[in-house]
């Protein structure tokens, strides 16, 4: 099976640059270490022609090379689902306000799609410029267990994939905004409130 | 207010911080009565546990009186006594409605952190970490209760605070930790470590039809209770070895069930394997000293259940996988779901059958709290459970 991508286009670049930089570093004055930087410098070039970094794997970076908005060149590809133990109509309706879609910050929320029940579509838009794109979709549970909401978003990457990776391990992706929103609106649907300690004393000063 | 913060490893303090105030419509605000230092906070103390930051205030054993309720909460008035279990569970989630309190979904608000680590997040707790939600604990004067609808339990008038404040979590404890050995008649069942929540677990255990108890520790004085107030056999293993021992006492099969009541902090004699993980611990090669979970799961009889009561925040080496799986062995482990446990445990003190104030050794004004830790983690003055008075 082909690897799926997680580098973007800036990154392979920077590869090829980087891997060519280093191979013919080696090469001026051959060396038992500088075979090693050759070697590595190989290994940059095999990633920007797989177009893969097996080590962006375990965080879950995926590039979509040919996204279904053709005004986004391409975009890194972020996926989220939660169950949510309430009717699928009462889930639906919530989503249905758009300040409660898990939508990037700082973009316009356009609604692209919208099927009761069962779907919700948004473009965000950046003045006239597409940021990102995303939807919802709901199904039941299997067993009566209520409603999953799998999210689905694609945003145009800044920083490469490089940047998507550190942003995961930091904790401050589109990624972690996304699951952050669903599970956000599992809470208040299913407790009426948002669990939060903002405000609560500490011996901090 | 008054409150105890945690500083550093090894460093907490006694501070004067702003008084909680409501913050979502279940809260309520609870004036602190009583509190209790636990094993599992000597595990935020020693630094053991990810996501503490200087300031926070610990303690997740606590009962008091309510002094302000949220809009949403019916059942509380001002002026009750409550105890308050130490899972914050919202009583709505997929889990809650399971009874798995300590599992409840929607409670922690740092989620996103404890999956990190653990892949999914269990249920925010009381002063314990920011890993679990962060939320300013209990050894204070007063305490925000998050849920306060279906979490705090009203204390009748006749209980003293002492009887019902370990309800809060070490009693609900034990007895989960005995009832997951599921006792058949004749079972023996061998408790490691005899602190507050082991001597609560062989109580249990005896409550719950075990022909006899086997008690692991090395000091005396807990070895004593366990065997003088509660009727335990004992082994203390500075000086013998374990393995050989319940063996013996078993009559060469092991006990029926074994409960790790000690945790990552698991200490062991003479011992090169001691060393290992001492040393993989302090390089963060391994974040847990799992001596006693080992040696349990290497004794228990086979087909056996092997209870984890004692609290593990990571990674461990050396586990015997193929003990485990040849010999049809069964773990069973979590955070306590408290909540299920706080009716019929609070009849069993009514009735009798179990006063569980007896693991109290020290009584002190909550002032003198890091005293008190030091005391207790360095099991000083013959220190079993300290209860603070605000
Ligand atoms: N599952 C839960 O919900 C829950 C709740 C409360 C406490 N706990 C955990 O239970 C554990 C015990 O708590 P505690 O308050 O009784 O603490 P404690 O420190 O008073 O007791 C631990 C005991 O274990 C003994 N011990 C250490 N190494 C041993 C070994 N190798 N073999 C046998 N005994 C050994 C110590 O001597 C000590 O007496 C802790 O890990 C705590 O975090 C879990
Ligand atoms: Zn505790
Ligand atoms: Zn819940």
């Amino acid at each position: 099976m082909p690897r799926s991508p997680n580098l973007t286009r800036a990154d392979r670049i920077g590869y090829v640059v980087g891997g060519i930089a280093l191979i013919v570093w080696a090469l001026r004055r051959p060396s038992w270490s500088r075979a090693l930087a050759a070697s590595v410098g190989s290994w940059f070039l095999y990633q920007a022609y797989t177009g893969s970094n097996p080590m962006l794997k375990p965080l879950g970076i995926r590039v979509n090379r040919e996204p279904a908005q053709p005004q986004l060149a391409e975009t890194i590809v972020v996926e989220e689902a939660i169950t949510i133990s309430r009717p699928r109509a009462e889930v639906y309706a919530y989503f249905a306000r758009p300040e409660h879609l898990p939508a990037l910050a700082d973009a316009e929320v356009d609604i692209a799609r919208n099927v009761a029940d069962q779907e919700l579509a948004w473009r965000g838009l950046r003045g006239e410029k597409l940021a990102h794109f995303g939807s919802l979709s709901f199904r039941d549970a299997p067993g009566g267990r209520g409603t999953i909401v799998a999210a689905h978003l694609e945003y145009a990457p800044s920083g490469g994939s490089l940047g998507a990776a550190l942003a995961r391990v930091m904790g401050r992706s589109p990624q972690r905004l996304v699951a952050d929103a669903l599970r956000h609106a599992r809470a208040i649907l299913e407790t009426g409130e948002a669990p939060s300690t903002s405000g609560q004393p500490s011996g901090l000063r | 207010m008054r409150a105890l913060c945690w500083h550093d490893r090894h460093d907490v303090r006694v501070e004067t911080v702003p008084e909680p105030k409501l913050i979502n419509p279940r809260d309520a605000i609870v004036r602190v009565t009583l509190s209790a230092i636990c094993g599992s906070d000597l595990h935020l103390y020693g630094g053991f546990v990810p996501g503490m930051v200087k300031g926070d205030i610990l303690g997740h054993e606590f009962m008091g009186e309510v002094v302000e309720v949220g809009a949403a909460v019916k059942n509380l008035r001002a002026g009750e006594r409550v105890v308050v279990p130490f899972p914050i569970a919202c009583g709505n989630c997929f889990f809650c409605a399971k009874g798995l309190f300590s599992l409840c979904e929607n409670s922690n608000p740092n989620a996103w952190m404890a999956e990190k680590l653990w892949g999914y997040s269990p249920c925010g707790i009381y002063g314990y970490s920011h890993l679990l939600g962060g939320y300013a604990g209990g050894q204070a004067e007063y305490v925000r209760v998050p849920y306060a609808d279906v979490g705090p339990l009203k204390v009748p008038e006749e209980l003293r605070d002492e009887q019902a404040l370990f309800l809060s979590d070490i009693l609900p404890t034990g007895y989960m930790a005995a009832e997951n050995c599921a006792i058949e008649r004749g079972d023996t069942i061998a408790v490691w470590g005899c602190g507050p929540v082991g001597l609560l677990a062989i109580a249990s255990a005896l409550l719950l039809g075990a022909e006899r108890v086997i008690a692991i520790d090395r000091f005396a004085e807990r070895l004593r209770l366990a065997a003088l107030k509660l009727g335990a056999e004992t082994i203390d293993y500075s000086e013998a070895n374990v393995l050989e021992a319940l063996k013996e006492l078993t009559g060469g099969r092991g006990p029926d069930a074994c409960i790790d009541a000690v945790g990552m902090e698991a200490h062991a004699y003479h011992n090169i394997a001691h060393a290992y993980d001492r040393v993989k611990q302090a390089m963060m090669l391994e974040t847990d000293r799992p001596t006693a979970l080992r040696e349990a799961i290497m004794a228990c009889r086979s087909g056996g259940t092997v209870s984890v009561a004692g609290v593990y925040g990571g990674w461990i080496d050396k586990f015997p996988a193929g003990a485990l799986m040849n010999r049809s062995l069964t773990i069973r482990t979590g955070q306590t779901h408290v909540h299920r446990y706080l009716r019929p445990l609070l009849e069993r003190i009514t009735k009798g059958d179990i006063d569980p104030s007896f693991v109290i050794t020290h009584r002190m004004p909550l002032d003198q709290a890091p005293a008190a830790y030091r005391m207790f983690r360095d099991k000083q003055d013959e220190c079993i459970k300290v209860v603070l008075m605000p």
